[in-house]
């Protein structure tokens, strides 16, 4: 007998790939005969018909004897037990295909192939709608589930969780499936010294007093009487701010508690240091606050318009920092152009802190760009001020807004300067400083009254005359002054380390609007750890090792003109404690009447604890056990606290904390408990652990009533985004976008601040279909969009929007646009970085909007023979499709791929026509990628609507589904089409179905 | 993998609650890791590049790299006195780091285990997790520590400029131990103190987890079957868990292999003469490999971008220039002097190899169970590519010497993942590898 090794792979393949519930070459169960079939009848076909054929044309090589390719049929009979099925799929697509027998062996007729396949379809529907047994289920908490459970139940911030390994991704793209999850001794290790950390971190000493570390820096043009007088240097690309512009304290902060605050160290004792960029060696002791903290711009300079940064005698004026490609060798690695960043040797080692801005918006001007002036005629208003050069006092007759026009003595011959020269001119106590390329500088509101008019150039020929004149109200540049003074910066504050190369900045927590231009504070939050440290030895003797970074900056959207943000101090405080000792350690020693070193008080915690942490009530055998861990610490250690702790950590690697566990009684379907409810709906809609007020429900027996009530609010609370993110990441394949590494020469915008918020898009529009339950044809066409600055930016919409990264809805008329299909970071995710790709996005496609997935590759797929870098796509796609063991898989996915080739693999239109026609795998023609999105709304709409039901379901329930339930969802979702098939609908459906509250 | 020492836990608690240890525990100990072969791991790097001198300079023979691939190659002046080790070792070439090229390229030996995208930071930890520590991870259990991490520069020196080339598994450096006496004292040393904390907080550990195992299993119990298989994988990893924290409990009493010491000159130092204190450093290893107290080893030998000691070496043996200087050599004085540091470095590993076959294992020398790799993370200076990568040892793990190999260009995660699986780390990936290495040294790929 010949061996087909092409054929035995796909048959292999085909075994392999088939999901449990999501058949791919199963017919839909409308195709079978939906009358009740027989199982005796089926029995007696097998034995007549389908028994004979198979023994004729198949056993002879899938038999006991040969069993090719490891395929045996002789053990098949009419019962189809549950671990037939895949063979029973894979057999069936073989005869359907005329893929076997081999082509050299004896073919069944016709009409045998199709009594086979008769009897398969119907067997199998038979043995699909089989009522399996229940046996509850036993989920362990994802990763991120863990991490923020964690800090829900502990109130720690800081993630000790990336010991973990990262969860197994299921066939649907989730990592909270049961089937694909494992467990590994790595893993548990990793649990007990997370939970070991964690405590540890948590609870203190009540009588000891903390150290707290305050400092801050004071900005401002020679704010400092008294400079540190050694120059100071921080190697390469860094631009130090004058010694005078800046001072350095250590205010003691105000405290309900006592406490220490920590002095800074300032004695340090250096073997390496620098001169420029070079290394110097030789010991050197310093002795200075000013050579533990430095205020410096980082990255490369030059700006658009104006000076980066300059300091003023109120502060530091920045303009928003922009993003860089951060590429060695191509450009700056050390973040954004021009950032501002105080570099520190000394923060605290753990622990929250606080970081305080003092800023306010600048009371700025408009600079102008070369063409871009009013041509005015003289007016009353007008103020000419001659010899500004020395100070002058110029009269503003009215309040208003202003143009100023600087005038330089060859102008008036040689109308064009011969190159752009720098100015600075000071209005008031108000600075502007730019380059001059033309009379008309600038644009500025000046209130009336004597105004201080004074120019510093260093031009070649000096500047005779500064003429302000008023622009009328209808001006269209005082329309544009009036959007631009509109504007509010957006101060972000980021921390890192210093590095030779690369920057290391992490943004804490989002950027804030400065709306004022008076000066507030504004605070930012987060957990030291979380941030990147240092990790320098102790004896360290390079000057430059082990610096850290805050960055402040006037965060950059996408360089529309706006007021500059001042900053006139930044203040640390951490660790940062509210109340001593901290809430994390009053969570867990909770107020009691028992006396404080008592077993009736170690009962209290640990009992308080266990049932926070197992999301229900402890049995009183949970609890003697961890008592006896509390007595046995105890008696060793000797220590309450500790004894405490141990027990703790004993609950935080118990399976009742790691897993979501519905305990089943019966092999028939039970309503799942209340306690085991709240816990389900709450990692389903927020990805964490249920709160009080759904644990208290569930205490009472009411969570079931409110069931409907507590889902909308569960959608309505913030911690709903976590689902958002959770989901639309994992459906979505939005992680391909963190991964593909975009070519950044073709596609310069896509920069990492850039790539972020593109990320964000799918998510915070999923979101907003949810919460606003809309209709699912929005998943595909829409007429909004869900866009910050940077976003709308992307899709050329940014003058719909002043709503910096906050993501509100634009409507757009932009048939190309709206829809997941549509988004560039998706779009930019399924290429290679460089081309687009219609393989990948049809098959995401298919797999993840219409759920008709399509197989896998098999393996070790043998690369295209020939060169086919001269064909064109479609050429390159028949290429590909004609290759053996291609084609089949290929039909169903590469039309729905080719309409996407006007998009390129930044996620943009092309620029060029692309031939975007395609013929879809049911006949159907569409010319584009808009006209594919209108048929997925219209024609198809329910499949659309079906798979997001589908893969919300499995999300849910953590398992992958069934084929009744898979059938049952597709029936069920059907009554939710005369709404529209609206989102929050579905997610409803879900909740209140079997599926979900049985177990 | 193979099995973890099957310990019987009672009867460990029972042997420790009296005054006596269990001692048939010990034995059963022995017997099974005696069983199996060790499987070591050692990286070495040197910074800096190798001498690949330029043709115009006519010392071709020079070059660090042989002048011929496959079996025939011969070694150049600068690799000499590694001949006598030909059937042991092979040099691999076109290897490199896809990140390599885009990051800064003195931050080639933070990246040279880990392979990590240094180019792209901003994530909250730096690097990403080393090929020594991955061994670790999966040999510590056999051993008394998991991993020895060794610099000419103790500490981790400060990021972009690091004094290590290991990173824990968390991404973050794992700081080095340079002083011979210290790193003696701590392996074959242990005080008595700290052996008794050491061994608290192991009991300690030991309690919870079994604490937890109760309670896990009594929750099992009334779950249904099909969770209950669920729950039993995490029964067995809890298992898994307390037998590998009683085995390292159960190495606080296992004396030490009795070794000659004699020969150690513990008062070396860096600051000393370089060869001297080279070698050892290298005695070290090879008595901790001999004594099997670990079987992950990290050394760095010297740093890039002229920072530390080492740069100065070059100077101490008499040639003219630092060694960062000399790795920018472009003339003939200058690039021949670099190819005689790198003759320098090929005694001190000569020596090393030497070592490793003295000793005797179970099945074979302790060279032929250790994989040595020893390579730099830039071929000539600052070019991350081609990375000179030379592969000792490890004949009882499957790997075939004595041969040039080379096949384009290669991605070092490739080889790394070659590696781990010779050691029997059934490793899917490893960083940014793509597959394993077929068809070279290493026939388990």
């Amino acid at each position: 007998m010949r061996f087909f090794p092409i054929r035995s792979m796909i048959l292999t393949l085909i075994l392999l790939i088939t999901v449990n519930g999501a058949p791919i070459c199963a017919q839909s169960p409308t195709d079978v005969a939906t009358h009740k079939i027989d199982d005796a009848v089926l029995a007696s076909q097998f034995r007549k018909t389908v028994a004979p054929l198979l023994k004729k044309f198949c056993i002879d090589c899938h038999g006991a004897d040969h069993a090719e390719s490891g395929i045996r049929i002789d053990v098949l009979d009419d019962s189809l037990p549950d671990r037939h099925l895949r063979l029973w799929m894979g057999i069936r697509k073989q005869i359907a295909e005329l893929a076997m027998p081999p082509e050299d062996e004896t073919q069944p007729t016709p009409q045998q192939r199709e009594q086979l396949l008769q009897w398969i379809d119907q067997a199998l529907h038979v043995a699909r709608t089989r009522p399996t047994e229940n046996h509850g289920s036993v989920r362990r908490l994802t990763v991120s589930q863990y991490r923020n459970t964690l800090r829900d139940l502990l109130g720690l911030e800081e993630d000790l969780t990336d010991v973990l390994p990262p969860d197994a991704v299921s066939k649907d793209g989730f990592t909270n499936n049961s089937q694909a999850m494992v467990l590994s001794p790595l893993q548990v290790e990793a649990y007990f010294s997370i939970a070991e950390q964690a405590l540890d971190r948590c609870i203190v000493d009540p009588d000891s007093r903390p150290a707290i570390q305050t400092f801050r820096v004071d900005l401002g043009r020679n704010i400092n009487p008294e400079p540190f007088p050694e120059k100071l240097i921080l190697g390469a690309n860094n631009h130090l701010l004058p010694n005078a512009d800046f001072i350095v304290s250590q205010p003691v902060p105000s405290k309900t508690f006592d406490f220490h605050p920590s002095q800074m160290r300032t004695k340090y004792r250096f073997h390496e240091g620098y001169q420029g960029n070079a290394t110097v060696r030789g010991w050197r002791d310093y002795d200075s606050i000013y050579h533990a903290v430095f205020a410096c711009m980082r990255g490369k300079k030059g700006y658009p318009k104006g000076n980066a940064y300059e300091t003023v005698p109120g502060g530091l004026l920045l303009r928003p920092a922009i993003p860089s490609a951060e590429l060695f060798g191509t450009e700056s690695t050390y973040g954004p152009h021009a950032n501002f960043k105080i570099s520190v040797r000394e923060l605290p080692t753990h622990g929250n802190f606080r970081i305080t801005v003092r800023a306010a918006k600048y009371n700025d001007g408009l600079l102008l760009d070369r063409g871009q002036e009013a041509k005015l005629k003289a007016n009353a208003d007008a103020v000419t001020v001659q010899n500004p050069t020395e100070p002058q006092i110029a009269e503003i007759v009215s309040a208003g807004i202003y143009q100023v026009s600087v005038h330089v003595d060859s102008v008036e011959d040689a109308p064009e300067p011969k190159k752009p020269r720098p100015l600075l001119i000071q209005l008031g106590d108000r600075e502007f400083s730019g380059s001059l390329q033309q009379p008309a500088f600038l644009v500025v509101r000046l209130p009336a009254g004597p105004l201080k008019v004074h120019v510093q150039d260093g031009g070649p020929t000096p500047v005779t005359t500064v003429a302000l004149t008023r622009l009328p109200e209808t001006a269209n540049l005082a329309d544009r002054f009036l959007t631009f003074e509109r504007r509010q910066p957006r101060v972000g504050v980021h921390i890192g380390l210093r590095r030779d190369c690369g920057s290391t900045l992490s943004q804490v927590e989002m950027p804030q609007t400065v709306a004022s231009s008076q000066l507030s504070d504004f605070i930012f939050r987060g957990d030291i750890n979380n941030f990147a440290s240092p990790d320098v030895q102790k004896d360290n003797d390079n000057y430059l090792a082990g610096i850290r970074e805050i960055g402040v900056r006037s965060e950059y959207t996408d360089g529309r003109d706006m007021p500059r943000l001042l900053i006139r101090s930044v203040e640390f405080e951490g660790p940062y404690y509210e109340t001593w000792p901290p809430k994390t350690h009053h969570s867990i020693f909770i107020e009691s009447d028992h006396n404080h070193e008592s077993e009736e008080y170690a009962r209290d915690v640990i009992g308080s604890f266990a049932e926070r942490a197992f999301r229900r009530p402890v049995t009183a055998a949970e609890l003697t056990s961890l008592l006896d861990v509390w007595r046995d610490s105890l008696t060793a250690t000797g220590d309450f606290r500790q004894s405490i702790r141990d027990a703790l950590v004993v609950v935080l690697t118990s399976p009742q904390f790691l897993f979501l566990i519905e305990h089943s009684h019966t092999p028939e379907p039970e309503d799942l408990s209340d306690d085991e409810l709240a816990s389900k709906l709450s990692y389903f809609l927020w990805n964490t652990r249920p709160d009080d007020r759904l644990l208290s429900l569930a205490a009472k027996g009411q969570l079931r009533e409110s069931l409907a009530a507590e889902t909308k609010r569960l959608i309505e609370d913030p911690r709903f985004e976590q689902f958002a993110a959770e989901f639309t990441s994992q459906w979505l394949s939005l992680d391909k976008l963190d991964v593909v590494e975009s070519d950044r020469d073709l596609y310069p915008r896509l920069t990492r601040e850039t790539k972020r918020e593109l990320r964000r898009e799918p998510v915070r529009y999923l979101q907003h279909l949810i919460r606003n339950n809309l209709p699912a044809h929005n998943l595909v066409q829409s007429d909004f969009l869900l866009a910050n600055e940077v976003v709308a930016a992307y899709y050329d919409m940014a003058d719909r929007t002043e709503n910096g990264f906050e993501f509100v809805r634009l409507p757009h008329d932009n048939p190309s646009l709206g829809g997941l299909l549509t988004q560039a970071g998706i779009l930019a995710g399924l290429s290679d970085g460089r081309e687009s790709n219609p393989v990948k996005r049809g098959a995401w496609l298919a797999r993840r909007i219409i759920a008709e997935p399509p197989a896998d590759p098999p393996p070790n797929v043998p690369a295209l023979d020939e060169d086919t870098t001269a064909l064109s796509l479609r050429e390159r796609l028949e290429r590909h499709r004609n290759q053996k063991g291609c084609v089949k898989c290929h039909e169903g996915i590469d039309p729905w791929g080719v309409p996407f080739e006007q998009f390129d693999a930044g996620g943009r239109l092309k620029n060029l026509p692309v031939d975007a026609t395609s013929t879809l795998p049911d006949g159907t023609k569409v010319s584009d990628l808009q006209e594919l999105r209108h048929y997925l709304a219209s024609d198809r709409i329910d499949q659309v609507a079906f798979s997001f039901l589908k893969h919300l379901a499995s999300y849910a329930v953590g398992d992958t589904l069934t084929y009744n339930e898979v059938e049952m969802l597709r029936a069920r979702g059907l009554q939710l089409k005369s709404r529209g098939y609206r989102m929050q609908d579905m997610v409803r459906l879900v909740v209140e179905s079997e599926l979900f509250l049985k177990k | 993998m193979p099995n973890p020492p099957r310990l019987d836990r009672r009867a460990f608690i029972r042997g420790t609650a009296g005054a006596t240890l269990a001692l048939p525990v010990l034995e059963a100990m022995g017997q099974e890791v005696a069983g199996q072969i060790p499987r070591r791991f050692c990286a070495l790097y040197t910074a800096n590049g190798m001498s690949l001198p330029k043709p115009e300079n006519e010392i071709t023979d020079w070059s660090w790299f042989p002048t011929t691939e496959g079996s025939d190659f011969e070694f150049g002046a600068s690799t000499m006195p590694l001949q006598p080790f030909r059937q042991h070792l092979s040099f691999l070439g076109g290897l490199y780091h896809p990140s390599g090229p885009k990051a800064d390229p003195h931050t080639c030996s933070d990246m040279w285990l880990t392979g990590a995208p240094l180019h792209d930071p901003g994530r909250d930890v730096y690097n990403s997790v080393g090929l020594d520590q991955i061994v670790a991870l999966h040999t510590r259990q056999y051993c008394r520590q998991p991993s020895l991490v060794l610099s000419i520069d103790a500490g981790v020196g400060f990021l972009s400029r690091t004094g290590t080339i290991s990173y824990n598994l968390e991404g973050k450096p794992v700081p080095a131990e340079n002083n011979p006496r210290r790193i003696f004292d701590r392996l074959f040393r242990a005080d008595r103190a700290s052996l008794e904390s050491q061994r608290q907080q192991l009991r300690r550990r030991i309690k919870l987890v079994d604490a937890v195992l109760e309670s896990a299993r009594s929750l099992s119990n009334r779950l249904g079957q099909s969770d209950r298989d669920r729950m039993d994988q995490y029964m067995t990893s809890l298992n898994e868990v307390e037998s590998r924290l009683i085995a390292s409990e159960k190495w606080v009493d296992v004396p030490l292999k009795a070794q000659d010491h004699s020969h150690l000159n513990l008062d070396a130092t860096p600051e000393g003469e370089p060869h001297e204190y080279y070698r050892n450093m290298f005695d070290l290893i090879a008595l901790a490999f001999d004594a099997d107290i670990t079987r992950s080893v990290a050394f760095m030998l010297n740093r890039e971008d002229g920072m530390g000691i080492s740069d100065t070496f070059p100077l101490k043996l008499g040639l003219s220039r630092t060694h960062h200087q000399l790795s920018h050599a472009g003339d003939r004085d200058g690039q021949l002097d670099f190819a005689r540091y790198d003759l320098f470095l090929s005694q001190q590993l000569s020596y090393f190899f030497s070592r490793l076959q003295q000793y005797r294992d179970v099945s074979g020398s302790v060279l032929d169970n250790s994989i040595v790799l020893y390579g730099s993370g830039a071929s000539t200076t600052h070019y991350p590519k081609n990375l000179p990568t030379l592969i000792a040892g490890g004949a009882n793990m499957g790997l075939r010497h004595g041969t040039y190999w080379r096949n384009g260009e290669t991605r070092m995660s490739n080889m790394f993942l070659s590696i781990l699986r010779s050691i029997g780390v059934e490793a899917d990936s490893f960083a940014d590898s793509t597959g394993s290495l077929s068809n070279s040294i290493f026939t388990i790929t």
